[in-house]
């Protein structure tokens, strides 16, 4: 099985590249529209539906700078098929190059216990856990320029700057008391 | 960028207390105010007993309260709401509701024939701790349209108010003048409900709120019917799950009682027994979500659809429905009261602080 490796590629001059991951497909053609409008660096957005990539383009594919993993709360398969995702991914990936995006958390189909999943997920990962609206125009926007932040970072375009030193003030924490029922 | 923000102002601390589980196990807070989002349903319940309550409650609101499909909402705490004066409420209640009916269209002309009667009444013996406030029906009579002179009226819409096995901290830290019936049921025309709520949020300052249940409640209601099988039947465990397809693609999956007791006995036996009778009569969300896994897994097989991509929309047995929308049928009478204590839960962890 073929792991992602972070390192194994040259980097490209003024670019950055981008996987979006999400098992329903459609959040991340909206993501990707307003990725590419990015002016200042060319962003090259690549779009999974899961990991591991296919092998043919291997030898093509450019070094990927950030992994996203877009999950929708409302589906559990979604969540299923990040964490079975997450283990294709080399664990250099972990040091600042992996983010979880998630849409749907304060939908009333979207069980609690789902969204503790998810953020006990990303905890213990270290990386950083983003809430995206993506019905909106403004949702996606807003979603797009969080994502800029940490790729322009990932990908070495921002001067004293790298990926695992942004990786310690934005990974997600768990709060203490989330095992602890409320009303026993 | 994620921070989690631990600030609890001291007057949503009352609301939010909780006491060392009925089991022992340590769960002391130690003076930790918790986090906005630390609000969790219990993760292990007690398997349901079926309380025969036939002989405490009187035969016709127990029809009632078993024939009638409840839309369930959310209600916080009413302020100086007394059983005691339940009648002259009925009478403010018919006269707010036939003023609403001028004020809205006028097509019918005032007719003290169609007027609207309300009855309150108290179901005694539904109560678990003496600490839960007895259990309030409501229903408005009226003739309709065109009947004539000597027909009886009819009930036209019956509403609930209960609560059942509440949280007793968290009752006692209401203040004064406050009374806790956090479940709100109700059967009947729209218009009606809607006045019923209005004319409820003026005369107790109350709110009101939709209560939709849960996958994870719907699984637990699902578990604890199962449960039940070898005392009464449940004849059927039916499911309806919506998949997003193109067009969405609805599936009805009725599973044979024998087979999901064998599957759900199957569950519980490979847990580890840890010794003593309570825990025995403890079931484990584990437990609850394998069950479930092991149904999705059979329907996989057979017909390789998973069935977690989509959404469970509505659990039935022959001892009740629910479904997500926030319906609900209490079809036994036996396990009125688990069934009670669990919405119960499900509105007070609903509630807004």
């Amino acid at each position: 099985m073929s792991l992602l490796k972070p390192f194994s590629k040259l980097p490209g001059l003024n670019s950055a590249n981008i996987l979006l991951v999400e098992s329903e497909e459609q959040f991340q053609q909206s993501l990707a529209d307003a990725l590419v409008e990015e002016t200042t660096f060319t962003v090259n957005v690549r779009l999974a539906k899961s990991l591991p990539l296919p092998v043919e383009n291997e030898e093509s594919r450019p070094r990927i700078d950030l992994v996203v993993f877009i999950i929708n709360l409302t589906s559990e398969l979604s969540l299923q098929s990040a964490e079975a995702s997450l283990k294709c991914l080399d664990p250099g990936y972990f040091l600042g190059k992996v983010c979880f995006m998630v849409t749907n958390a304060r939908s009333a189909a979207a069980p609690v216990e789902r969204l503790d999943v998810a953020r006990k997920l990303a905890a213990s990962l270290h990386c950083p856990l983003l809430f995206a609206e993506d019905q909106t125009p403004d949702g996606v926007t807003n979603a797009t320029e969080r994502l800029l932040t940490i790729l322009k970072v990932a990908a070495g375009l921002v001067p004293m700057a790298t990926a695992l030193y942004l990786s310690n003030l934005t990974r997600s924490t768990v709060p203490p008391d989330i095992e602890q029922p409320s009303f026993n | 960028m994620e921070r989690h923000r631990n600030s609890v102002t001291s007057k949503s601390k009352s609301y939010r207390m909780s006491y060392r589980s009925s089991l022992g196990a340590a769960a002391s807070r130690l003076g930790l105010t918790p986090a906005l989002t630390g609000r969790r349903l219990d993760t292990r319940r007690r398997a349901p007993k079926s309380h025969n309550i036939t002989e405490k409650v009187n035969p016709e609101q127990l029809a009632l309260l078993t024939k009638t499909e409840w839309q369930l909402s959310y209600v916080t705490p009413l302020y100086r709401f007394r059983h005691t004066q339940l009648k002259s409420y009925s009478g403010q209640l018919s006269a707010f509701i036939a003023a609403g009916k001028q004020q809205g269209l006028a097509v019918e002309v005032f007719d003290p024939q169609t007027a609207f009667r309300v009855s309150f009444s108290v179901v005694q013996g539904m109560t678990e701790s003496d600490d839960d406030a007895d259990t309030v029906l409501i229903q408005i009579h009226s003739k309709p349209l065109f009947a004539r002179q000597d027909e009886p009226q009819k009930t036209v819409w019956s509403g609930l108010l209960t609560c059942v096995n509440a949280n007793p901290e968290y009752l006692r830290s209401l203040p004064e003048y406050f009374i806790c019936l956090p479940l709100f049921g109700s059967s009947g025309a729209e218009g009606l409900t809607a006045l019923v709520k209005s004319w409820f949020q003026q005369s107790f300052d109350c709110c009101f709120g939709p209560l939709e249940i849960s996958h994870t409640s719907l699984q637990w209601l699902m578990a604890l019917w199962t449960n039940c099988h070898t005392e009464s039947s449940i004849q059927h465990l039916k499911m309806i799950w919506t998949l997003p397809a193109v067009p969405p693609l609805q599936v009805t999956y009725t599973v044979n009682p024998e087979d999901a007791w064998e599957l759900w006995s199957s569950v519980r036996k490979t847990r580890d027994k840890r010794g003593g009778e309570e825990e025995e009569n403890c079931i484990d969300i584990e437990e609850v979500t394998s069950f479930m896994q092991g149904l999705k897994s059979h329907f996989y097989r057979h017909f390789k659809l998973d069935l977690s991509a989509g959404s469970l929309n509505q659990v039935s047995t022959a001892l009740g429905s629910a479904k997500s929308s926030g319906r609900m049928k209490i079809s036994n009478s036996r396990y009125m009261i688990t069934t009670l204590a669990l919405l119960t839960e499900c509105a007070l962890f609903k509630m807004p602080i």
